[in-house]
């Protein structure tokens, strides 16, 4: 085995989704005929073979038998994917429908599914422009040529003789063809090396070991299991679609407000803008937390729970209550879930002993099948001896101090102290030095050993109270 | 000595490498022809006899166990600038081989992409095979016919990349550049590096033997400033004299 089969070969791992290309080509080829070209003058030189945004998507349109939105999308993922590239605003890969002007691409410089852009070839352009632009490169473009510097240095020999070698050759053609091929391979590279704040659509997942266009024998196992996949599938018990649809429109409109994806994170979401404030804010142990996350905790009890903040918030209000023990019990049930395999014997015992044990300090209330089973299953205990005892438990709380929590006092005012931050608006200036200051947060040590010093603290005040001890130093006094 | 014939030699088949890939950008476009793939095929030829060239003497030069530890550092040097090399030509003619079976060029139906490139590759593959102007030869069915014997040409290139990688240690990680960033806004690079760095216009500042090289070239444009004044100044004195005589 040497160093070129260890590498993944290209042709053999194959890359995802890309069925699509070759299609494409087929398209691409006939586009040639139909679709009229001009000249564009550039001071002295005329370039031909120049196309309008409108032609091509009347050709589409009319291929294709679409309609002009649908020929306009399609024209906008052939310039995403690099088969015709704009000539007015080279970095902006839309198809407008319009007189703005585009050219074809040539072959070479095609998305194919076998030929990766190589970070050498990219290295090699970029020392090609380079010379050209006499080393003012673009602030992205010269980052990735330090850092190709930096892990390509052992080829740097071989990257910077070749680009002064392909300069050269390039010189010996004319002007109007030296002028396209340095805009078809900037086009190239702006379609694989998109610059910042771009997308680009040759993002396509992990490699795979079978080929997506070749086709796959279907055998008489194939058909076995297909036999008994779907015999399987008839067989299972299905839910009436407009039971299941009603449950989805329901839970869109409770959590659309809350997605980032659908709606703008206050103050301003730390992956677009690399600002952590919403990050800070919205943190374990914050003293204040912000109006949504108070929201959030009131949509079901399972998020008041699940976030661990609303969880103190919450044990605040049964510590008022005085009705602590079946959340204590709750969240001594996830430890035991939750927990190291070791110490599950020592927490069971201690569990029984603090809740289930008639006559013990926090008695929790369930009924008496649920406490014959669970007494019975501590016996052995594994992980989930508490499961039927800790739904009950839930259910209990959900039902009946749950709502009792949303109109108390504790969340009301909670809900009035709620931060409610103000959106960040920053400029593109402000944007580029965000990314350069970026902090690496809290080290999660730190965290952890908050969380621990909390943990004691709970533990310590509720401890079950020694009542005899009580007695002895009243008496005392 | 060995070293110089082997960067020589090393030069001639980047440049050729160089040639090669731009020949084939040019292929499926309006600038495809008989003559481009007649064109491409002799490059191909010279390329492989050079890298056959290149192979035998950095082989040899490798293999020699008493060469001292400086020499040997720049041997590999060499031998991963012409593996490089190589990868490159082996993609290119892959990709050559590829697009020349999509775009035909004697099927009449069949329509090359307009990329606004029209005009004639020649003088690159003049530039490519040191020759002052080519001259064409080949039938009319050299596609076809050229495509056979490319691929056999792509498994004999295959072939001699995997032999060299097993009979050869070399590891192309442990090699260190001699060039720093920015050394291609120097002109005239070449394999050794004891350019003459005529006007560096990059941010880098250059190295010290390049200092020296410059200061020699800086010497020579300042005569050369100096003279275009003299004939500025003799210019300016004959013409007073004629206004003068007038």
């Amino acid at each position: 085995m040497t160093i070129r089969t260890a590498r993944p070969d290209r042709v053999q791992h194959f890359r995802p989704r890309m069925h699509c290309l070759k299609k494409l080509e087929a398209m691409m080829v006939e586009m040639q005929s139909g679709v009229k070209g001009s000249e564009q003058k550039l001071n002295v030189t005329t370039i031909p073979h120049v196309i309008t945004g409108k032609d091509i998507i009347a050709w589409i349109t009319n291929k294709m038998k679409s309609t002009t939105e649908e020929s306009q999308a399609f024209g906008t993922m052939l310039v995403a994917y690099g088969y015709i590239y704009p000539l007015e605003n080279h970095k902006k890969l839309v198809m407008c429908n319009d007189t703005s002007l585009y050219r074809f691409q040539t072959p070479y410089f095609w998305p194919t599914q076998k030929w990766v852009a190589e970070d050498s070839d990219y290295a090699i352009y970029l020392a090609k422009r380079n010379i050209r632009k006499k080393g003012m490169l673009e602030p992205y473009e010269q980052a990735h040529y330090n850092h190709l510097h930096e892990w390509l240095n052992h080829k740097w020999d071989f990257i910077v003789m070749q680009a002064t070698e392909q300069y050269k050759a390039g010189k010996e053609r004319k002007k109007p063809d030296r002028v396209v091929f340095d805009c078809q391979e900037r086009a190239y590279w702006i379609v694989n090396k998109p610059p910042r704040h771009t997308h680009s659509a040759m993002d396509c997942g992990p490699e795979r070991l079978i080929d997506p266009n070749s086709d796959e024998k279907i055998t008489f196992d194939t058909y076995r299991r297909m036999n008994l996949f779907y015999q399987q599938a008839i067989m299972r018990s299905k839910v009436k679609s407009s039971v299941s649809l009603g449950a989805l429109v329901k839970y869109i409109t409770t959590y659309k407000n809350h997605d980032p994806f659908l709606a703008p994170c206050l103050p301003s979401n730390p992956w677009h803008t690399d600002n952590d404030t919403y990050w800070t804010m919205n943190m374990r142990q914050v003293e204040v937390p912000t109006k949504m996350r108070v929201e959030r905790w009131s949509f079901s009890l399972f998020e008041l729970l699940s976030d661990l903040r609303g969880r103190d918030d919450f044990k605040i209000f049964l510590k008022k209550e005085f009705s602590g023990e079946n959340m204590a019990f709750w969240e001594a049930a996830e430890e035991l879930k939750w927990g190291t395999a070791s110490s599950m014997t020592s927490k069971a015992e201690t569990i029984f002993k603090t809740f289930l044990a008639p006559g013990a300090p926090r008695w929790i209330n369930i009924d008496g099948r649920t406490m014959g089973l669970t007494v019975k299953g501590l016996d052995h205990p594994h992980r989930y001896v508490l499961e039927a005892a800790q739904t009950h438990v839930f259910l209990l709380m959900k039902k009946d101090t749950f709502f009792r929590y949303l109109k108390s006092p504790v969340y009301k005012e909670i809900q009035k102290k709620a931060l409610n931050p103000e959106p960040h608006n920053f400029s593109p200036a402000q944007l580029e030095q965000n990314a350069q200051n970026r902090s690496p947060g809290i080290h999660p040590i730190i965290l952890w050993q908050q969380d621990e010093s909390e943990k004691a603290k709970a533990a310590i005040a509720s401890a079950p109270v020694d009542v005899k001890a009580m007695m002895s130093k009243i008496d005392r006094k | 000595m060995g070293k110089d014939e082997c960067k020589t030699m090393l030069d001639a088949l980047n440049k050729v490498t160089a040639c090669y890939r731009h020949l084939v950008i040019a292929l499926g476009s309006t600038s495809d022809s008989q003559n481009l793939r007649e064109e491409l095929k002799k490059t191909r030829k010279k390329a492989q006899e050079l890298a056959v060239a290149n192979r035998t003497k950095l082989t040899s030069l490798l293999k020699d166990k008493s060469i001292s530890k400086e020499d040997r550092a720049e041997y590999e040097r060499l031998w991963v600038l012409f593996s490089s090399s190589m990868e490159l030509l082996e993609v290119d003619m892959k990709r050559s081989l590829e697009i020349g079976q999509d775009f035909p060029t004697k099927v009449p139906t069949r329509h090359f992409i307009q990329t606004g490139m029209t005009g004639s590759t020649t003088t690159v593959a003049a530039r490519a095979m040191s020759v002052q102007n080519m001259k064409y030869e080949a039938d009319s069915n050299i596609d076809t016919v050229d495509l056979r014997d490319l691929q056999t040409e792509i498994t004999q290139v295959s072939q001699m990349m995997e032999e060299m990688e097993m009979k050869v240690q070399v590891a192309p990680w442990a090699v260190e550049a001699k060039q720093e960033a920015g050394a291609e806004l120097k002109s005239n690079m070449s394999v050794g590096n004891s350019s003459v760095g005529v006007i560096s216009i990059c941010e880098e500042e250059p190295k010290e033997e390049e200092g020296g090289g410059s200061r020699d070239s800086g010497i020579a444009s300042v005569c050369a400033v100096f003279v275009f004044f003299v004939i500025i100044a003799v210019a300016g004195v004959l013409g007073y004299l004629v206004v003068n005589m007038s």
